[in-house]
């Protein structure tokens, strides 16, 4: 079958879902998983083999012809969509059933189809003008599914915070693409716009409209709160997904336009600066969603700073480093799609069993839920980018392109060595915030009566994390296998590095993985021969002497965090109230520590604010005295004379 | 026939003066009715071949302008029993400053315009930009509805004398439309300021900003 007829079946099975989710919950999930499967069949068609799929038909809406395009690059992005469009699918029905959620659960199934085949077409058109409509309803869908729990003050803030910082970048997006279409004559999108230097200025628009999206560092404003308060398995997809959107525009458009020189520079930058900064703010948080949103933003930082590698390679005569910066990039977007849906899949079960965030109310519960403290963990050395798994994998690309730059001695190692840093740095930090997310949420004894009464969540719930860790693990133990793939939507974004030889590297890179995870297995499986033969002596850990030690003498993630947190102070800027303990019989005595959202607090807010108060300066001027309203008559009026008398000459 | 059209429109000129200064309200009505009578035989000045279209016109004109309006404004100013002060925004000095600073602007502008030749020596233009102004300066710089409605009368005045330019090419019939939709509209206002002052016992329109939603 032919990608155009699986795409058809696709979306058909979508829109018919949009309609059967109200009512009929089987068939709406039967429809999804046929849907996602019969896109995820047109992308591996592409993917795996060696041309694109393009179709130009005659049916027009909005006086333009419909337009699709299914290269490699959109298929990549369009393989993840469905995976996680499936699986996110499969975890809702238990984890927002109809019987806990009897309203909002059918409207959650509705929207979840129409985000799904959306973003579908986001990555499919090839016209701008669809373009810009399928990217404005897949921010619509996205918004009834972060605002489904309505009746919370705190889903409808963040739901409102995210629609408006979305139509920001919609709005400069519309810049772009008026702006190309004016140029071009027509709304078509394609690689033939790359012949037209004058054209390179606008990428400055797509990284501001689509790095919205994606959460680039600064832009991220709308991306904790929402990520935080949406049901996690909008979490899931907002974040392994959406954000992709915005990587995916980014890339789209400097791959298909030209590139001012900057661009790589400011690129790498970007990238830099947000992954040390995102994972900077991740580590400080207490709300582990909040906590899994921010690591969001240091891996699209990871991301940018393998495409700003492959720009700056790009510049600088396709040096062939480039193209394995821009492969880590690629095949990170991948890996960051699996392993974050698969975290905040386990987030959402742990939030299930215990109904808080909140991770200073939470503790031991590997006891109560093995399987997901299992899968929390396996996510969790994946989003670190430890051996074996699929973040190495991809984070060892972007080093490699790094050092690749280096050693060559190009300019562009000038950006590289930061980078290099930066990455290794935000790294440390992303294993420290897993660490005490980890540590928080799962060890220790349980620090409320919710912890203790959590339960293990149900199989639906189970099966699409455990379809996601085996994705992880299997990118992790046999990268050869991602190589071709990864180099075909590296060739459609710079038709040059098309090649497809594979590094020798990663073949090694995967016979490594295979003995480390083999070793971990049968040490694994040693420690558990010799606790079953032995038997297992349980005792206190030691508890500093203390009488009768209590659950709440544990560390919190606050004082888990609290060095780190001192190293980042200027950024984050804690807000800390402290009482002490006084005189010989002390009152009570407490210390809080807020993490405010420090660029939406202390630079978004005042702007706005400062918005505000010219707006009520300007609406004084309408107060209703009818004597005045005149007087404004008689000014324009003059003012328009003034202008045709002296003014510009026809 | 051009001195006596012009020393017609310099009377009025000269009582939209009188009208900027005038404190009390009968006398300001009284203002407004003697231009509009003045301006009503004007076009008699301007047609040499009579007919009796043109009389009509000219009868309704200055009953209209002279008389039915400025009883209308009478009469509502007894029904709604106001005080015969006017409270000015602009004081009495300032209008009349502006008033005879914009006469002499409009007179000197009017120089700059590519006019007709027939029209050049007349003082057409200037008056009726000069009553324009007026109209705005009352509009503006009083708080009474009555003198706003005076105010809204010269400023018609002044929109007359430009359609007196095109008195060749735009049928009188027009000119006696207007003249019939200002009158209905006095009509109405008059109820109205009757209405506002049972409602609200005054006729300050300063105190109607709390209707501005």
């Amino acid at each position: 079958m032919s990608p155009g007829v699986l795409l058809l079946v696709a979306a058909g099975c979508l829109v018919a879902g949009i309609v059967s989710g109200l009512r009929w919950p089987r068939t709406w999930l039967t429809l999804t998983v046929i849907g996602t499967a019969a896109a995820l069949g047109a992308s591996l068609w592409v993917l795996l083999g060696s041309t694109d799929w393009e179709w130009l038909s005659d049916i027009t809406v909005g006086g333009e012809r419909l337009h699709l395009r299914l290269d490699a690059l959109s298929a990549l992005f369009l393989a993840l969509l469905c995976v996680v469009g499936a699986s996110g699918a499969l975890y809702a029905r238990g984890y927002w059933s109809d019987r806990q959620f009897p309203v909002s659960a059918p409207r959650g199934r509705a929207w979840w189809s129409s985000l799904v085949l959306c973003m579908g077409l986001v990555l499919t058109l090839s016209n701008g003008l669809h373009f810009l409509i399928a990217w404005e309803l897949f921010t619509v869908s996205a918004y009834f599914l972060i605002t489904l729990e309505n009746k919370r003050p705190a889903v409808r803030a963040a739901g409102w915070l995210y629609l408006a910082a979305s139509h920001v970048g919609t709005l400069v997006l519309f810049a772009l693409f008026a702006t190309l279409a004016s140029h071009n004559g027509n709304w078509d999108l394609g690689p033939a716009m790359r012949e037209q230097a004058g054209l390179a200025p606008l990428f400055w628009l797509a990284l501001f409209g689509f790095g919205v999206k994606a959460g680039v560092f600064p832009l991220h404003v709308w991306l904790p709160s929402a990520h935080a308060n949406a049901p996690s398995h909008v979490s899931a997809m907002l974040s392994g997904v959406a954000l992709k959107m915005g990587v995916y525009g980014i890339m789209r458009f400097n791959g298909w336009l030209p590139v001012p020189p900057a661009a790589g520079w400011v690129v790498i930058g970007l990238g830099s600066l947000g992954a040390l900064l995102g994972i900077a703010f991740a580590f400080a948080q207490n709300d582990f969603k909040r906590l899994l949103a921010y690591c969001s933003v240091e891996n699209v930082g990871v991301i940018l700073i393998g495409l700003g590698g492959a720009l700056l390679a790009v510049t600088q005569g396709d040096a062939p480093w480039g193209r394995l910066a821009l492969a880590g990039a690629l095949l990170h977007v991948w890996n960051h799609g699996a392993f974050k849906s698969l975290l905040f899949f386990s987030a959402g079960s742990v939030l299930h069993a215990t109904g808080t965030r909140e991770m200073s109310r939470l503790g031991g519960l590997w006891r109560a839920m093995p399987w997901t403290a299992g899968l929390f963990a396996l996510g969790a050395l994946a989003v670190s980018g430890l051996p074996p798994l699929n973040g190495f994998v991809s984070e060892w690309l972007v080093y490699l392109g790094l050092l690749g730059a280096i050693t060559s001695k190009a300019p562009a190692a000038w950006a590289a060595i930061p980078a290099v840093i930066l990455l290794a740095l935000a790294g440390a930090l992303a294993l420290a915030s897993f660490a005490k997310a980890g540590a928080m949420i799962f060890l220790g004894a349980p620090r409320t009566q919710t912890a203790m009464r959590a339960h293990e969540c149900g199989r639906w719930m189970l099966g699409p994390m455990i379809a996601l860790a085996v994705v992880c693990a299997v990118i992790g133990l046999v990268p050869a296998l991602v190589w071709p793939v990864v180099t075909r939507a590296a060739g459609s974004w710079h038709p040059a590095w098309a090649l497809a030889e594979s590094p020798a590297p990663l073949v090694t890179l995967g016979l490594v993985h295979v003995a480390l995870a083999l070793a971990v297995v049968g040490v694994a499986a040693g420690l558990w021969w010799k606790a079953q033969t032995n038997g297992v002596q349980r005792g206190l850990t030691w508890d500093c002497g203390y009488a009768t030690p209590t659950a709440r003498m544990q560390y919190t993630g606050g004082s888990f965090a609290g060095i780190g947190v001192g190293w980042f102070s200027w950024i984050l800027q804690p807000e800390r109230s402290l009482r002490r303990l006084r005189g010989v019989l002390p009152a009570s005595a407490f210390r809080q520590e807020r993490m405010p959202e420090t660029v939406l607090e202390r630079v978004i807010a005042p702007m706005g604010e400062g918005v505000l108060r010219v707006s009520s300066a300007v609406r004084r001027l309408q107060h209703g005295r009818l004597q005045a309203y005149v007087l404004y008559v008689v000014a324009g009026i003059a003012a328009l004379g003034c202008l045709v008398l002296f003014g510009g000459k026809p | 026939m051009n001195t006596h059209l012009n020393l017609l429109i310099g009377l009025a000129m000269g009582l939209n003066l009188i009208a900027l200064g005038s404190s009390r309200l009968p006398s300001l009505i009284l203002v407004v009715s003697a231009q509009g009578m003045l301006l009503g035989v004007m076009p008699l000045l301007l047609e040499h071949d009579w007919s009796w279209m043109l009389l009509a016109v000219v009868v309704a004109t200055v009953g209209g302008k002279g008389l039915v309006i400025p009883a209308l404004l009478r009469r509502a100013m007894r029904a709604a029993n106001i005080e015969r002060e006017l409270e000015p925004l602009i004081g009495f000095v300032p209008s009349l400053l502006l008033g005879a600073g914009g006469m002499i602007a409009a007179v000197a502008f009017s120089q700059s315009l590519p006019l007709l030749p027939e029209h050049a020596g007349l003082l057409l233009v200037p008056g009726a930009m000069a009553s324009i102004l007026t109209g705005f300066i009352l509009l503006i710089g009083r708080v009474k509805a009555i003198s706003q409605v005076c105010g809204y009368l010269i400023l018609e005045n002044g929109i007359y004398l430009f359609g007196l330019l095109l008195i060749r090419s735009t049928p009188l019939m027009v000119e006696a439309g207007v003249l019939l939709d200002v009158t209905v509209g006095v009509f109405v206002i008059g109820i109205i300021v009757d209405r506002i002052q049972r409602a609200f016992d005054s006729l300050d329109t300063r105190k109607l900003t709390v209707l501005h939603e």
